[in-house]
């Protein structure tokens, strides 16, 4: 048989289909869809008349007020009554609901963003290094790192306790060493002792000075924090620990966390984007972590140990590209989310201040006339807050699809 | 057979074992032993292939020598090195010269990264290269597997398991390793394409001088790339030696099984073997028979392999087997 | 003798967003009762899908049946509607799937699985069933067989699973059995076993076997005659002896001079194929296998071959040079 290399034909003869990238193929699925489309114009509609109407239509809500408009209908066109159009009506203070339906919209997206923004944060560092270091065994650094973080929160109660700023540094310290002497009499109780002692005695003797009573009580301390650090700490500790602190998140029920965290640090469009914030960190977390966890058994994330890459470089170049799909997808719904929970906040009168244009505000303001027949000043920003919802969820609903093409039927 | 007989890399004693549960406070449970006491040498440019079925060890093996996973006990020492008394950073310079090749040419491949940074990523790690030469490198080994090195900047998607396999096997040889573990590295391919990325290893193998760790559990196409051969058991190597050797005069009762079991591709073969079907399934790692591992299923097995674990022993110049019936 | 199974030109179609992929091209063979017929070729070339095709298992869409007639016991299958197709799977014609891992439900016990099967199809009483569930797990030489009848699919080993499975599809004394690579999951002992336990099967119970495998080596210890199939049309098929002595289809020549064998000479090198099978989205005019043969000629470039009987053999290839290429190979 004439034998012709292997090589030569594979060198002419491959690859006949077009040159895509990932990202590209899922582009093309995601605007062949016509729910994704729907969800993607609706969404850009909104992104774009809250943030030109905010810098090309300024809005001054304090100067608005005339009462001699006070909840007219919707109209057209200039009657007998009204002279001016509002085609969407005015509110309680003769407002101008449409103007006010599209200023709210910048409210409601930058409260969105923010929040998202915090809980993505947050939620995708625990979620990596919890998912990376279930796994993955710490290098030197790492596990310092980790253990002088451990100390540093296990001292700042005796720190508290003592009011000495200084011992949050000695338990830090105390940390390093537990986690440079890692094999210091390893695996025995001795070493539990040891470090009970010495935590002891670094907590309890500078406490000494502060009372008698105090010295003893952060002695106790730094003996539980010795003991702690004398174990071998290693990456499913730091998971185990980072997962069951937000259960502990998770076990709130959502608004009622939201409102609480307002009504501790007081109300306000700021501190309300913090609150929904802080309540979507778990979210991102466990879903980071999940994701992370199906990746990293990948032989690719094993070559590239094979090769010899840090961790930094493999989280960043293997691990993160890699997890992006559901993290793009839940943070697309993440939004419509935000918006959902700043409204209920501001329905509350918890979130915007008045008369700070915001939708779920101009509800709560105005559901007290929908008896009276001002079904518009309800109806709009109602409408408003349904349909930003549904055009994130539907643009989600395509991502989804589009970047995984696995789930499609 | 040009075997030179200087050892590359030597295993002493390697152990790997799973813990089954590992709670916040609980013990551990029973360990998997995935491997259980391996010990072994690979000579300079030479091809050790290590068979076995699923679950054997054999990929932990591989894994494990190379420090990929950290051993439970045991030593690697490469070229003179013993892995287990250099630091991180150190071993990470190691790596360069010990290289592996993966089984599924679909999960080893990065599929949001171009074939040209996943050949070039070794090269960026360990090399202080241009671009222009990190790219001249990456086309010129591209080429040397055989795949054309225009497509640099194409994603794995676009190529078909066996170009994959190369492009795997172009980013294991970026460094000029000395030492490559090929696992499984055909397993997942088609028949025709088998051939073609097996005919290149030898290829390579010759060309660079390459040594080879084959582990496979299709005998006879280990017998086809190796010098010399092991046999894996449930963590254990049961028997080791020349492939001539192993083929013709198999001691342990597992691989002559192992063996007869290969399906011939020759109906007039087939019709005359005469084979041993072994009875049962493979014992699982976690809660191994006491006594030899294989007394479950050894057609030949006596009181003694029910009781003692058999040593591992050097029965005939260079033919290791570990059964008391051999001696 | 009239054949129990004919196939006659199936085609089927899988209508994907990159295009029309050409899944299977015109199959036509016949099986008789009680013949052992392995069906080999590598991934993609469409063995597993005109199987599936046969029974009506095509997910539609993507996939359709766009030509053919399937003909059974003198019905043409591809004519039956779902309700009379449900009939003939399981009873005629029985499916044994590569993965026992996932083709057993794990919610159920074993037992409950085979006697449903039976219950299905035959009429009888649940104690009767599960009585019948009992001997065939004994058939199919499972230890212990009564007792674990209650196991839950997690309890056996792949083998065993692979056990059950088969016991699953004989329950109802199918006339046919498909066993779709039913052991590539498998290690080669465990192989071993199955194959062994099989061939018994087949001997006590004589039902005719479609063995698809990518295995050159299974085939030759278990067919009669083998079916080569490549980028979904058959390219050569006959008596398994003179398929593998007397090849003729420069394909299947290349296909076992890719395999290592126990019995050659170390340091040959293997014959390898050049190149990939066709995309099947672009499937050339001439014949498939054209862009990777040595002994191409023009004509193979644009038209495709028939599959041609050679004189007496029980033996047709599909290749305008099996003359010649027999010529040079003798040489």
């Amino acid at each position: 048989m004439a034998k012709i290399s292997p090589e030569e034909i594979i060198v002419t003869d491959f690859a006949v289909r077009e040159h895509r990238s990932l990202w590209g193929d899922a582009w093309g699925r995601l605007i062949s869809s016509n729910t994704a489309r729907l969800g993607m114009f609706i969404v850009i509609l909104f992104v774009s008349s809250a943030t030109f109407s905010h810098y090309f239509w300024k809005y001054e809500p304090k100067k608005d007020l005339d009462y001699s408009l006070k909840l007219k209908a919707p109209n057209l066109s200039p009657n007998e009554e009204v002279d001016s159009i509002h085609i969407f009506g005015t509110d309680k203070l003769g407002r101008d609901i449409f103007r006010r339906v599209v200023h709210g919209g910048w409210n409601s997206l930058r409260v969105g963003i923010v929040a998202v923004s915090i809980s993505l944060f947050f939620g995708g560092l625990i979620g990596l290094v919890s998912g990376f270091f279930e796994t993955v065994t710490m290098t030197m650094v790492e596990r310092l790192v980790l253990f002088s973080i451990t100390g540093l929160l296990l001292g700042a109660l005796s720190a508290w306790v003592a009011n000495q700023i200084f011992q949050l540094f000695l338990y830090a310290g105390m940390g390093i060493a537990a986690g440079y002497y890692q094999d210091f009499l390893k695996g025995k109780t001795l070493r539990s002792i040891v470090f009970g002692v010495i935590g002891f005695l670094v907590s309890g003797i500078p406490a000494f000075f502060a009372g008698i009573t105090v010295g003893l009580v952060c002695g106790i301390l730094g003996l539980l924090s010795g003991v702690i650090l004398s174990r071998p700490l290693d990456g499913k500790f730091l998971s185990n620990s980072l997962m069951r602190l937000m259960d502990m998140i998770l076990s709130f029920p959502g608004y009622l966390l939201a409102i609480a965290i307002v009504a501790f640090l007081g109300p306000g469009l700021g501190k309300g984007m913090i609150a929904i914030g802080v309540v979507g960190i778990p979210v991102y977390a466990r879903l980071t972590r999940s994701a992370v966890l199906s990746v990293i058994h990948k032989e690719y994330i094993l070559a590239a140990q094979s090769v010899g890459e840090a961790h930094g470089r493999i989280i960043f170049r293997h691990i993160t590209p890699n997890i992006l799909s559901p993290i793009i997808v839940q943070t697309t719904m993440g939004l419509a989310n935000a918006i959902l929970s700043a409204a209920a906040l501001g329905f509350l009168g918890l979130g915007a201040i008045p008369p700070e244009p915001e939708w779920g505000a101009m509800l709560g303001d105005s559901y007290r006339y929908l008896a009276s027949g001002a079904w518009w000043a309800v109806l709009f920003p109602g409408l408003a807050i349904m349909l930003s919802v549904l055009g994130f969820n539907l643009l989600g609903d395509g991502l989804r699809d589009a970047l995984d093409p696995k789930l499609r039927t | 057979m040009n075997v030179k007989n200087k050892t590359l890399v030597e295993v002493r004693n390697l152990k790997k074992y799973f813990p089954v549960s590992s709670g916040f406070f609980l013990g551990k449970a029973n360990d998997v032993k995935a491997v259980d006491d391996v010990s072994f040498e690979i000579y300079e440019k030479e091809t050790l292939g290590l068979v076995g079925e699923t679950g054997c060890g054999k990929t932990t093996v591989g894994r494990t020598m190379l420090h990929l996973y950290e051993p439970t006990a045991g030593d690697t020492i490469f070229d003179g090195v013993n892995l287990n008394e250099i630091g991180e950073r150190e071993l990470r310079r190691t790596r360069s010269k010990m290289q592996m090749i993966f089984q599924d040419p679909y999960a080893s491949l990065n599929p949001r990264m171009t074939v040209g940074s996943i050949v070039g990523a070794p090269l960026e790690v360990h090399t202080k290269k241009s671009r222009k030469e990190k790219r001249d490198r990456v086309q010129e080994l591209l080429d040397m597997v055989g795949l054309n090195p225009d497509f640099v900047n194409r994603y794995p998607h676009e190529f078909s398991g066996g170009q994959r396999q190369r492009i795997g096997i172009a980013r294991a040889l970026a460094l000029n390793p000395k030492f490559v573990v090929c696992d499984e590295p055909i397993s997942s391919l088609d028949v025709s394409i088998q051939a073609q990325v097996v005919n290149l290893l030898e290829d390579l193998q010759k060309q660079l001088g390459l040594t080879y760790l084959f582990i496979a559990h299709d005998l006879s196409m280990v017998r086809h790339i190796s010098d010399r051969m092991a046999v894996m058991y449930l963590g254990k190597i049961v028997e080791l030696a020349d492939r001539d050797e192993i083929f013709l005069n198999s001691l342990h009762p597992y691989t002559q099984a192992l063996m007869s079991a290969v399906p011939v591709p020759d109906p007039d073969l087939a019709e005359n073997k005469d084979r041993t079907i072994l009875i049962g399934d493979i014992p699982s790692p976690a809660d191994p028979p006491v006594g030899c591992n294989f007394n479950t299923r050894c057609p030949v097995a006596q009181e003694i392999c029910f009781k003692e674990e058999p040593e591992y022993l050097e029965v005939k110049e260079k033919h290791w087997v570990a059964c008391h019936l051999v001696k | 003798m009239k054949p129990l199974l004919e196939i006659k030109n199936l085609e089927t179609r899988f209508y994907t967003q990159d295009g029309e992929v050409k899944a299977v091209n015109g199959v036509s063979y016949s099986m008789k009762s009680g013949e052992i017929l392995g069906v080999v070729g590598e991934s993609g070339c469409g063995k597993s899908v005109h199987a599936l095709s046969m029974m009506q298992l095509i997910p539609d869409p993507p996939g359709k049946i766009t030509n053919g007639e399937v003909w059974l016991d003198g019905q043409d299958l591809l004519k039956l509607n779902e309700e009379q197709m449900q009939k003939v799977r399981g009873r005629d014609i029985a499916m044994i799937f590569q993965d026992p891992m996932t083709s057993l439900n794990p919610v159920f016990t074993i037992g409950f699985q085979i006697s449903e099967a039976l219950l299905l199809h035959n009429d009888m009483s649940k104690k009767e069933a599960k009585d019948r569930a009992g001997e065939l797990l004994e058939l199919v030489g499972i230890p212990g067989a009564e007792t674990r009848l209650d196991d839950y699919p997690h309890q056996f080993s792949g083998g065993m699973r692979q056990r059950a499975m088969i016991a699953m599809g004989l329950s109802c004394e199918p006339k046919l059995l498909i066993a779709d690579e039913p052991t590539t999951a498998l290690d080669v002992t465990i192989q071993a076993q199955i194959i062994d336990l099989v061939k018994k099967l087949q001997d006590e119970l004589g039902m005719a076997i479609m063995w698809i495998t990518h295995d050159l080596g299974v085939v030759a210890e278990l067919a009669q005659n083998i079916n080569v199939m490549y980028a979904g049309s058959i390219i050569e098929t006959g008596k398994i002896r003179s398929i593998y002595k007397e090849t003729k289809h420069p394909y299947t020549i290349g296909l076992l001079g890719s395999l290592p064998r126990l019995d050659d000479s170390p340091g040959t090198e293997l014959m390898s194929i050049p190149g990939l099978p066709p995309d099947l989205l672009a499937l050339p005019n001439g014949c498939p296998f054209a862009a990777r043969c040595g002994y191409k000629i023009e004509q193979c470039l644009t038209e495709k071959p028939p599959l041609v009987e050679i004189d007496g053999k029980d033996h047709a290839v599909a290749c305008w040079r099996w003359e010649d290429i027999a010529g040079i190979k003798s040489k």
